[in-house]
């Protein structure tokens, strides 16, 4: 009696896990690039984003009870943005340590996030900040480019955060249509 | 190949950049923000083409970024002439809102961020009216809660002035050691774990990170007025040696000041100072200890003068200056002018 109950439950485990999986897999073939671009988003890094991308499938794909999960797509999301949390706080411990070591990491270690640019391009874009408002350039140059929190940026510059959020947007969608019209032939 | 999506769209990408970047963002502007990204094929591209930039224009190397926050970041002259009276008001808010707090069950306030520009001292009052002057590069974060003043040196240089309260104490904490004030005036300097505190006045309690400050528990020791104490990550052990306060505060007055520091520490602080950023090579060369006074002004005529006290040469190009190993044999290079 005892050895049929669990015999059935290890049937039902096993039809169960194939159907998960099938779901896991369709949701990487649709939400994949989202999902990537939503962490290089947060993270700033495209091998950091690809990295925690993984994780977040292999965590959802070894889920012990996947049927009590009401969508599986927001779970996906919501273990990407912890992920993406906790490698933030990472990062910045790491930074909050030693201060000569950045700088030592950026001369000796190749970081393959460190994108070139032509001398060109570094115009053009600079260009394009001068011809915004003060405070658009202003925001944006704090946060994007000195990586400061919205909330440092909004205490430095006596605004709301959601007046630096939207200054930096301002700029951001200013020097991508810059980008794209000089990169068109 | 590339083609250029309408403004509209690129707009609603880069302005869901900054919702999705906001660490207190709502769970469901995730949702909605996926249902935008299916709404229109468009959507997706434009959204990867504003966020390739921004990854792309984060990490840029330390020169462009350093001009263009030069260049952009700095705040336009005419707020300057508000600060002192923007600053009087805000401590006065700051005041009557911690009062206000204190009346309430809950009296703690929201940290603060304050830091300051690469070759640029800052000089802040805290709400409790002490004074702060940061140095160049460096962070500064208060906690202040009923029962303490909680202020945190994230990194580089601070001189405190500290309106002393029994009741509510003053601690500063660097990396693995905390200063607890005991109706004082210091100087605490951060370099990476490794901290040096000079006391110009009165005395404050020095603890290892762990034991209590305030209790008499091992690892915290007491200093006084002229005092030097060193913290060394590497041993976790604090040595104390003697400063006047003029050497102490030098930095406030653009000159650097080093007493048997290892290179390593002595660079690090200077390239809170400096246009370019210095770099050693050779890891062997940090370990040298340097004692002197390094202008901020003139961070060239110092690094010109090196050659002549360590065996190192001094390479340079527009981006950067590299200390390394001088050749065996070779004589040090006459200065260059003079």
């Amino acid at each position: 009696m005892d050895t049929l109950s669990r015999a059935t439950d290890a049937s039902l485990d096993t039809l169960a896990l194939p159907a998960h999986a099938a779901q896991v897999a369709e949701l990487f073939r649709e939400h994949n690039r989202a999902l990537i671009a939503f962490l290089r988003c947060r993270l700033n890094s495209m091998s950091d984003a690809q990295e925690l991308a993984q994780d977040a499938y292999l965590r959802l794909l070894t889920l012990e009870h996947p049927e009590r999960i009401d969508s599986l797509r927001a779970y996906l999301f919501r273990i990407a943005t912890n992920l993406a949390v906790d490698r933030l706080r990472m990062r910045k411990v790491r930074n909050d340590m030693p201060i000569e070591q950045p700088s030592e990491d950026l001369h000796s270690s190749p970081i393959p996030e460190r994108h070139v640019w032509a001398a060109e391009q570094l115009r053009d874009m600079r260009d394009a900040l001068r011809e915004l408002p003060a405070k658009t350039s202003q925001a944006f140059v704090m946060h994007v480019i000195e990586g400061w929190d919205f909330n440092v940026v909004a205490h430095a510059m006596r605004l709301s955060e959601r007046m630096v959020r939207y200054h930096v947007s301002n700029a951001l969608a200013h020097c991508r249509a810059r980008v794209d019209q000089l990169e068109m032939p | 190949m590339t083609k250029i999506l309408d403004e509209k769209t690129m707009c609603a990408a880069a302005e869901w950049w900054t919702r999705l970047r906001d660490p207190n963002g709502a769970a469901k502007t995730m949702d909605q923000w996926l249902e935008w990204t299916q709404a229109d094929e468009c959507n997706l591209e434009a959204f990867e083409r504003v966020t390739e930039l921004g990854n792309r224009l984060g990490c840029l190397d330390d020169v462009t970024r350093r001009q263009w926050a030069n260049e952009f970041a700095r705040r336009p002259a005419p707020r300057q002439r508000w600060l002192p009276l923007a600053a009087a008001a805000s401590a006065l808010l700051a005041l009557f809102g911690s009062y206000l707090a204190w009346s309430h069950l809950e009296a703690v306030e929201a940290p603060r961020d304050y830091a300051s520009a690469v070759a640029q001292n800052r000089s802040i009052t805290l709400p409790d009216g002490s004074k702060v002057v940061l140095g160049g590069a460096s962070t500064l974060t208060t906690r202040f809660s009923r029962g303490e003043r909680r202020v945190e040196l994230g990194g580089g240089e601070a001189f405190f002035q500290v309106v002393h309260n029994t009741q509510r104490p003053f601690i500063v904490s660097a990396g693995n050691v905390s200063i607890r004030d005991v109706g004082t005036a210091f100087d605490v300097r951060r370099t990476g774990q490794r901290v040096t505190i000079a006391i110009t006045q009165g005395r404050v309690q020095i603890a290892d990170d762990g034991g209590a400050p305030g209790s008499t528990a091992t690892g915290s020791l007491e200093a006084v007025a002229g005092q030097l104490v060193s913290y060394d990550p590497a041993t976790s052990a604090m040595s104390i040696s003697s400063i006047t306060p003029a050497q102490a505060t030098a930095w406030r007055d653009d000159r650097l000041e080093f007493i048997n520091e290892p290179l390593g520490v002595v660079v690090a602080n200077v390239n809170r100072y400096s246009a370019r950023p210095v770099h050693i090579a050779d890891a062997n060369l940090e370990a040298l200890t340097f004692t002197g006074t390094i202008k901020t002004g003139a961070i060239d005529s110092w690094l010109g003068a090196l050659p002549q006290i360590f065996p190192l040469r001094v390479s340079e190009d527009a981006s950067q200056v590299t200390l390394s190993h001088a050749e065996p044999g070779q004589k040090a290079p006459l200065p260059t002018s003079q």
